[in-house]
């Protein structure tokens, strides 16, 4: 492999791996409000679609290959089948998703009061404050950075992991998905009439 | 009587950002115990970057701009802005932070059931982000970080599975997929 | 004594062709950017602009001939197909474009290339031009590490094997469904929205045992590295994971030493430990792996929605399915990709079930013809092609050959299980995969657990 040596020297240096940072973080930002504002539900679910691509490029430059691979796996069939319900549920035609309109009347024509305003404003304020709450965490936090590398073989590590010291939470991880399985399975199966039962027409 | 949909009185807007502006300098003023300004510029930057985002996402509403604009062009404003100089690990937590609070703001804001699952997805996958980041620069070796993501992984796939039979159900039952109209056990 | 020998005959040489048409390209460019250009610019004593210049043409030299082949081996498996359906059903098949019909494609494809593009009324614009190319993309991307390990691992193309590499594939070959349910949805109608909603049952249903089929390969093996699972079956075809994941390896030492007129009990004892056991195990794990191939390729089948499972484009209650508002460029693309997908997925039967690039003649079968000689001999003829020219690798020659020959042997096969079974129905088809493929891998999982610790195989 020497002879990639000069283009790796180029790729691996902190400006490179910064720029795709900024970029594919700015990519996924952009699109994740595009999920969150987009009128049609089903649209939005394509996006989102794309915010997971985005996160699992970072975690591609954050070294975890194989779980950047699991997301798209898993991500890219899961959220088809979110779409797919949504699909089922919602009438593009009919019921337009009014949750985004800008409303500053309220329904009888007059000018809202600051109150109601207030309310308008409420999830923005959330997500302002749930930001600053975790932002102003992570800042009072002085990160001593272990200079290690991650093993370029990190799967085998995660193996060992999940098979030796983590095997109790992974059993706990199945069980957990198998009665997700059965519990959505019972959940949305359609319910059937009860059946009539009739005495004494055979034998 | 004419229904004519009256437009945001631009200076009831900016008089919330002024209101806002006043409340975040007295904070800082408190902070910096009465020291000069210069001192609040230099250790609270970041609430300062927070404060100008704030007061012009607001006089941008003001102005008329459409909300999700608003919304992406602040996000990506005030995420280069705070972390242009930090560590590339505060970066990725900072990300991940951001990455939950729109997801919040888009799980209290939506009022469509599968667009409220789709944000708590979201919000999972930027946990994500930081265990990946944590498993990268504080401990490589045996990449905990990496564990717990595959754990929230498959947590985050049941409860996808049973919050949509959920839904599937309540729409069955009430033909809608609207959280407002989700009251049958209003009292 | 065949009625149809010259039928046979015509599509022989066809294959022939193609194979030449595709692979002649390929091999060209692939050459001139890898190796000849880099050559040029390093024999003059680069500065260091210059010598990233040739490591950036190295590096892209996978990407630019997977790009040159994609769409010739899409024409040739057009015509291949078509060919071999009607020699399957007696019928003479395309054959006015050029001598017996060998430009066809290449005409069909001008012809596509050159209609118009329409995007219909009350079509999402965005999602629908997105979604060929989210169905496109992953096939180029995903083909990359099976190109190490199709090549031999070739210095030009070892930089595109990842740790990964299977699931790397396996993951990159489940984003098309996204692009069926985009383009069924984006099309603004029904017949494309049944077709893409079809799509992604189905995909979703038979995903299972297609990615449980190779897991368990891939557990046989011991690694997820395309290359190491490729280099591991070398040395005939008792090695290859078809015959039980080197559950045969005792026997082809055995085999070899016996021929050197030495003891091979003491070889069968060191890869059968376990006396009768280890042979109950042997047994099991060839069985399993034979069920194993059986569900990967119906499973892949399904994925790529070939015909026994083709429901979400079935013409006669849908139309086209998802692509039926698709014209010109998008439409062909489609059709680029849902043959590129095919050749992807016999070349993935070919990596991990019938040993890569590996010659099937065992080596002590090989020892005894006179080969050594022969190659010595053309070694030292085409010296110049391959020490100077570096035009011909010799490993990674033969590789290709054969790996060429094993791909279009699947890709046949799957035109002969076309030509063959009638379509399902959608009940059936859920019904065969929830309740037949699914226990049958998770039982085959099971099976080989057990059984490749009794037999010193691949992955021991």
């Amino acid at each position: 492999m020497e002879q990639y040596m000069m283009l790796h020297d180029y790729v691996s240096n902190a400006a490179a791996e910064t720029a795709l940072f900024y970029l594919i973080s700015i990519f996924a930002i952009i699109m994740s409000v595009g999920v969150i504002s987009d009128r049609n539900v089903i649209r939005s679910g394509f996006i989102l679609i794309g915010v997971f691509g985005a996160i699992s490029g970072l975690f591609l430059l954050l070294q975890a290959q194989f779980l950047a691979l699991a997301q798209v796996m898993i991500y890219a069939v899961g959220i088809t089948l979110v779409v797919v319900i949504a699909l089922m549920l919602t009438n593009p035609r009919s019921e337009k998703d009014t949750s985004y309109e800008n409303e500053p009347v309220s329904k009888d024509g007059s000018p809202i009061s600051p109150f109601q305003r207030l309310r308008l404003i409420g999830p923005a304020f959330v997500g302002i404050l749930s930001f600053f709450t975790i932002y102003t965490a992570i800042r009072s936090e002085s990160w001593i950075a272990s200079g290690e590398q991650v093993s370029p073989d990190n799967v085998r590590v995660l193996g060992t992991a999940l098979t030796t010291t983590y095997s109790l939470p992974f059993e706990f991880a199945s069980v957990l998905l198998l009665a997700a399985l059965i519990g959505a399975i019972m959940l949305a199966k359609a319910e059937r009439p009860t059946p009539v039962i009739e005495i004494g027409i055979d034998e | 009587m004419s229904l004519q949909v009256q437009k945001n009185p631009i200076m009831v807007n900016v008089a919330y950002a002024g209101i806002l502006f006043v409340c975040v300098c007295g904070f800082l003023g408190l902070l910096s115990n009465g020291k000069t300004t210069d001192w609040a510029m230099t250790n609270f930057l970041d609430l300062w970057i927070f404060a100008v985002a704030i007061v012009g996402g607001v006089v941008a509403i003001s102005m008329g701009a459409r909300s999700p604009f608003i919304i992406a062009s602040g996000a990506v404003g005030i995420f280069v802005a705070l972390t242009a100089t930090q560590d590339t690990l505060v970066r990725y937590l900072s990300l991940s932070a951001l990455l939950f609070a729109i997801g919040m703001y888009g799980m209290v804001k939506s009022r469509n059931a599968v667009r409220v699952l789709m944000s708590i997805e979201l919000m999972l996958n930027a946990v994500n982000i930081n265990l990946i980041a944590f498993a990268k620069f504080i401990d490589p070796a045996e990449v905990k970080g990496q564990l717990f993501a595959i754990f929230i992984l498959t947590v985050a796939a049941a409860e996808a599975a049973v919050g949509l039979a959920i839904v599937l159900s309540v729409y069955r039952n009430t033909s809608t997929v609207d959280m407002n109209k989700f009251d049958l056990l209003k009292w | 004594m065949i009625p149809n020998a010259p039928e046979i005959g015509k599509l022989a040489f066809i294959i022939a062709f193609w194979i030449c048409a595709i692979f002649l390209p390929v091999w060209a460019v692939s050459w001139a950017v890898g190796v000849f250009l880099p050559m040029i610019i390093e024999g003059q004593n680069p500065g260091p602009e210059l010598a990233l210049v040739a490591d950036i043409l190295r590096t892209a030299t996978p990407i630019l001939s997977v790009l040159v082949f994609i769409p010739l081996n899409a024409m040739f498996m057009v015509l291949y197909e078509r060919r071999a359906l009607a020699l399957f059903t007696v019928r003479m098949g395309p054959n006015r474009v050029g001598p017996d019909g060998l430009l066809q494609t290449a005409a069909d494809a001008v012809k596509l290339l050159l209609k118009e593009d329409i995007t219909p009324r009350g079509a999402d614009a965005v999602i629908f031009t997105l979604a060929p190319i989210v169905f496109f993309a992953p096939s180029i991307i995903g083909i990359l590490p099976i190109l190490a390990a199709i090549t031999n691992n070739h210095p030009l193309f070892a930089i595109t094997n990842l740790p990964t590499g299977i699931f790397f594939v396996l993951a990159s070959a489940s984003i098309p469904l996204v692009a069926l349910v985009m383009a069924g949805w984006s099309s603004n109608n029904k017949y494309s929205l049944v077709g893409g909603l079809r799509a992604a049952a189905q995909a979703i249903s038979y995903e299972i045992p297609l990615v449980l089929s190779l897991v368990t390969v891939c557990l046989m093996a011991g690694t997820l590295d395309v290359v190491k699972i490729a280099q591991q079956q070398d040395g005939g075809f008792l090695n290859w994971n078809i015959l039980g994941g080197g559950a045969l390896r005792g026997l082809d030492a055995a085999i070899a030493t016996a021929l050197k007129n030495q003891d091979w009990a003491p070889v069968i004892q060191a890869f059968y430990p376990y006396g009768a056991a280890s042979f109950v195990a042997a047994i099991v794990l060839i069985f399993c792996s034979h069920i194993l191939l059986g569900l990967y390729l119906t499973g892949a089948c399904a994925e790529i929605n070939r015909i026994p499972f083709d429901l979400p484009e079935a013409e006669s209650e849908l139309v086209s399915g998802y692509n039926t508002e698709y014209s010109g460029m998008k439409f062909a693309i489609f059709f680029l990709a849902e043959f590129t997908n095919l050749f992807i997925v016999s070349c993935i039967a070919t990596v991990m079930f019938f040993g890569g690039g590996d010659n099937p003649f065992p080596q002590w079968f090989l020892d005894q013809l006179p080969l050594a000689g022969i190659q010595a001999g053309l070694g030292s003829a085409l010296s110049f092609l391959i020490n100077d020219m570096r035009l011909v690798d010799p490993d990674t020659f033969w590789a290709a050959i054969w790996v060429i020959i094993k791909v279009y042997s699947l890709v046949f096969f799957a035109i002969l299980i076309r030509g063959t079974l009638p379509r399902f129905r959608i009940d059936q088809l859920m019904d065969f995969g929830w309740k037949r493929l699914v226990p049958l891998s998770l039982i085959a999982f099971l099976l080989v657990v057990f059984a490749r610790v009794l037999v010193v195989s691949h992955g021991y």
